[in-house]
C-alpha cells in the first residue's frame, strides 16, 4: 500500500539535472554494524557508523538541562512522542517521492533536542558515517529540535567507509523555535561510488536564526536541497554553499529561502568549483510570500570553471508577491582571479601554490565560518583532495 | 652588488601607450624615489617590472643584474629578489597571513630545507612588533578588512620577511596617519644596507623627510624627465609639476595645472 503511494508521487525537481539513471528511488537499507572498534574518542556530541553508535559524549550539565543528543533508532524507543512529532514536521512525507521513501526506509540518522532557553557553548558535533560494502543503502534522518531562546552550534560529517557502489539518502528536519540560534555547519563527503539524495530544510520561527555552513564535499553524483522557511516576523537565515565538482561527478543544488514573515530575512550564498569534467548546477530560489512585508531575499552564486570540459550553471529565481520588500540577486560563472593569483606570485609563490590559494580563497566565506579549526583544516584538505585530479 | 635596469622601456595599457621610453638604474644600497603627477604611468612602471599580465612591453627591457627579466614570470622575478608593495594589494579569504608569508619564504628556499614552524614564528613576531602589529594579524586572512593603513603595513611586514634584494613601494605612504608613517618608514629604513635598494613612489615630500632618498625622478608624460637629490622633492612640493615642465619646454597636459596658481593668489 504505502509503495504504491510513493511511487505516485513526484520526484523533486532538479532543473537541468539528469539524475534518473542514479536510481534513487531504488534503495534498500544497510543493515551492516560497524566492527572497527574505533579509538577512543574524545568530543562533545555523537558517532554513527552504519547504524551503530560508536561514541557519544554529553557533558554534565546539558544532560541536566534536559538536551537529548541520540542515534535515531534510540530516539524513538525513549522518545516515541517527541519523534513522531517531529519526523515530517518540516519535510512532509507526501512532498516527493525521494522525501517520502526516507520516511519510509530510514534506519540511522539522529535526534538533537534542546529544550527552551539553554545556550550551549562548545561546538556539538556529529559523524554520520555510510558503510560501503555492497550490502545496502545508507538512509539516514536527522531531527533537530532548538527551543525557545535556545542557541547551539552543530557540526554534521558524512563519509563513505568502503568503496561499493550504493546510494545515500539523507533528510535533516530542523525546528527552531521562537528566539533560537542555530549554526547548522556540515561536511559532506561520501564517497565516489556513492550517489546521493541530501534534503535539509529548517523552519524557523520569530525572531529565530538559522544559518546553514553546507560545505558539499561528495566525490560522488549528488542532488542537494537546501531550504529555510522564514516564517515568522524577524526570522533570519543565512544559506551559505562551497562545493567542488571534479572528475565526472555530477552535482545539482537547490537552494531556497521563503520568506513569509514579516521583517523575515534569506540570503543565499553560493560558490562552485568545477574541474575535469564534471558538471554543477546551482539554483537559487528566493521567495517572498505576499503579506511579509519589509522582508529582504538575496542571493548570490558563482562558479568558478577550472576546466573547459567542465559545464556550470548558476540560475538565480526570485519569487515575489509582495511588493514592500528588497530584493536581489548576482550570478556569474568565470575564471581564477587573475588580480589574486598575480599578488600571490609577485610574492614568489609558484603558480600551482598560488592557484590553488586563490580557488580555496573564492570558498573563503564558507571556510571562515567553520565552527572548528579542525574543520577548517578538514575543509582545507579537502580542496587539495579535489583538485589533485587537476592537470593544470 | 645588485642592479635593476631600466632601457627604453615603452609599455602598452588597453591598447594605449602609457610608458614612452623610461630609463632607469637602481642599485642595492640606493634609495630612488619617483614622483609625478596621476595617472603619469607610475604604477605602470612598477607593475610593469613585476610582470603583471594587463601591461604590455612593446620596446626596450629590464634587466636584474644582466638577467633579462621581461623572459621571466612573475614568480621568478620576485624569487629573483624584486618585490612590489602594492598600492593596492588583494585581499584573500580563508588564507592566513601567516600561512601565506611562510609560503612565500619557502619559496625561496630549497625543497628539503623548508623553514621550521619555530624558526618562522620568532621572525615573524620580532618583525611585527617592530612595526607595531597586533599579534592576531598574523592569524587574520590576507589583507581581509584590514584598513587601508592595515594593508600598508601589512606590505612592509611582508617586504622585511622575504628580505627582496630590491623593493619598488608604491604609495607605501599614502593612507597612513602620522604615527603609522614613521612605523613605516622605520621599516624600511631598517632594511638599509648594501644589499638592498628601493624604489618608492610618492605623491609626498614628507615620506622623503623619513626616508632619505639618494634619488628623486621626476616622471611625465610617461618618461622620467628629471633626477635629482633629495632637495628636488622639496623645489616640488614648493613648486608643483607645471612650472618643472614649463622649465624644461616639456608638451604634456596635466589635469591639475591651476591648482599652485590658486594657492599662490589667495
Ligand atoms: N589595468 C589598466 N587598465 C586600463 N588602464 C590602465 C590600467 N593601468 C593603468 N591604466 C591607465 O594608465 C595610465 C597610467 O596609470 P598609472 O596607474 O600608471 O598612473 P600613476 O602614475 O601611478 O597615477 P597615480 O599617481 O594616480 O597612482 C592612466 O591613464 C590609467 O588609467
Ligand atoms: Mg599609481
Amino acid at each position: 500500500m504505502v509503495k504504491q503511494a510513493n511511487e505516485n508521487l513526484p520526484m523533486p525537481v532538479f532543473e537541468k539535472v539528469r539524475y534518473g539513471p542514479w536510481r534513487l528511488e531504488n534503495m534498500s537499507p544497510s543493515q551492516s554494524v560497524d566492527e572497527s572498534k574505533d579509538l577512543q574518542e574524545n568530543f562533545l556530541g555523537l558517532k554513527v557508523i552504519g547504524s551503530t553508535t560508536t561514541h557519544h559524549q554529553l557533558s554534565a550539565d546539558l544532560v541536566e538541562a534536559g538536551v537529548l543528543l541520540m542515534n535515531i533508532k534510540q530516539a524513538y524507543q525513549d522518545y516515541p512522542e517527541l519523534v513522531k512529532n517531529l519526523v515530517g514536521k518540516v519535510i512532509e512525507r507526501q512532498s516527493e517521492r525521494l522525501a517520502a521513501n526516507n520516511y519510509d526506509q530510514f534506519n540511522t540518522g539522529f535526534f538533537l533536542y534542546i529544550p527552551a532557553n539553554v545556550q550551549i557553548e562548545p561546538v556539538m558535533q556529529v559523524t554520520l558515517n555510510q558503510i560501503a560494502d555492497g550490502q545496502g543503502d545508507f538512509i539516514a534522518r536527522v531531527l533537530v529540535y532548538v527551543g525557545e531562546n535556545s542557541q547551539v552550534k552543530l557540526l554534521q560529517r558524512m563519509r563513505t567507509v568502503g568503496n561499493h557502489a550504493s546510494k545515500a539518502s539523507v533528510v535533516v528536519e530542523v525546528l527552531a523555535q521562537r528566539g533560537s540560534r542555530l549554526t547548522y555547519a556540515n561536511i559532506d563527503g561520501f564517497g565516489p561510488h556513492t550517489s546521493a539524495y541530501i534534503n535539509r530544510q529548517a523552519d524557523i520561527l520569530a525572531n529565530a536564526k538559522v544559518d546553514w555552513i553546507n560545505a558539499s564535499f561528495n566525490d560522488g553524483n549528488t542532488i542537494t536541497r537546501l531550504a529555510s522557511h522564514v516564517d515568522g516576523e524577524g526570522s533570519v537565515s543565512h544559506a551559505k554553499v562551497a562545493t567542488f565538482s571534479n572528475r565526472k561527478q555530477v552535482q545539482g543544488f537547490i537552494t531556497e529561502i521563503q520568506n513569509t514573515g514579516r521583517h523575515s530575512l534569506g540570503h543565499i550564498f553560493q560558490r562552485g568549483v568545477i574541474l575535469n569534467s564534471s558538471a554543477l548546477v546551482f539554483n537559487g530560489i528566493g521567495r517572498i510570500i505576499k503579506g511579509a512585508k519589509g522582508s529582504d531575499a538575496q542571493q548570490e552564486s558563482r562558479v568558478l570553471m577550472l576546466s573547459r570540459r567542465g559545464r556550470g550553471e548558476a540560475n538565480p529565481l526570485l519569487l515575489i508577491d509582495e511588493n514592500d520588500v528588497t530584493a536581489g540577486h548576482a550570478a556569474s560563472v568565470g575564471r581564477v582571479d587573475e588580480q589574486q593569483l598575480y599578488y600571490l606570485m609577485s610574492r614568489g609563490l609558484p603558480e600551482k601554490v598560488a592557484r590553488k590559494l586563490v580557488i580555496r580563497g573564492f570558498i573563503g566565506e564558507i571556510l571562515s565560518q567553520m565552527p572548528t579549526n579542525r574543520a577548517q583544516q578538514d575543509l582545507i584538505d579537502a580542496i587539495e583532495r579535489k583538485l589533485q585530479y587537476e592537470r593544470v | 652588488m645588485t642592479t635593476l635596469k631600466i632601457e627604453n622601456l615603452h609599455v602598452n595599457v588597453a591598447g594605449k601607450e602609457i610608458l614612452k621610453g623610461v630609463n632607469l638604474a637602481v642599485n642595492t644600497g640606493e634609495m630612488h624615489a619617483i614622483m609625478g603627477p596621476n595617472g603619469t604611468g607610475k604604477s605602470t612602471l612598477s607593475q610593469t617590472i613585476m610582470g603583471h599580465p594587463a601591461y604590455e612591453v612593446t620596446a626596450g627591457h629590464i634587466y636584474l643584474d644582466g638577467e633579462d627579466l621581461l623572459e621571466q614570470g612573475v614568480d621568478e622575478r620576485a624569487r629573483a629578489g624584486l618585490f612590489l608593495a602594492m598600492q593596492y594589494p588583494s585581499e584573500i579569504q580563508g588564507v592566513t597571513n601567516a600561512e601565506f608569508m611562510r609560503a612565500a619564504i619557502n619559496a625561496r628556499r630549497p625543497e628539503d630545507d623548508q623553514i621550521g614552524i619555530m624558526d618562522f614564528i620568532t621572525q615573524l613576531d620580532e618583525k611585527r612588533e617592530f612595526l607595531s602589529m597586533s599579534e592576531e594579524m598574523a592569524d587574520r586572512y590576507l589583507n581581509e578588512g584590514f584598513s587601508g593603513g592595515e594593508k600598508k603595513r601589512n606590505e612592509i611586514l611582508q617586504m622585511m620577511m622575504v628580505k627582496p634584494k630590491i623593493a619598488i613601494l608604491d604609495e607605501i605612504d599614502s593612507g597612513l596617519d602620522i604615527d603609522a608613517l614613521k612605523v613605516v618608514s622605520r621599516g624600511v629604513n631598517s632594511m638599509r644596507s648594501p644589499e638592498f635598494g628601493t624604489l618608492m613612489i610618492t605623491h609626498y615630500q614628507r615620506l622623503l623627510d623619513y626616508i632619505v632618498p639618494d634619488y628623486v625622478h621626476v616622471m611625465m608624460g610617461g618618461k622620467i624627465v628629471k633626477t635629482g637629490g633629495a632637495e628636488m622633492a622639496k623645489k616640488l612640493e614648493a613648486e608643483g609639476y607645471a612650472s618643472l615642465r614649463d622649465e624644461l619646454g616639456l608638451n604634456v597636459s596635466l589635469t591639475d595645472e591651476d591648482v599652485n596658481e590658486y594657492v599662490m593668489g589667495d
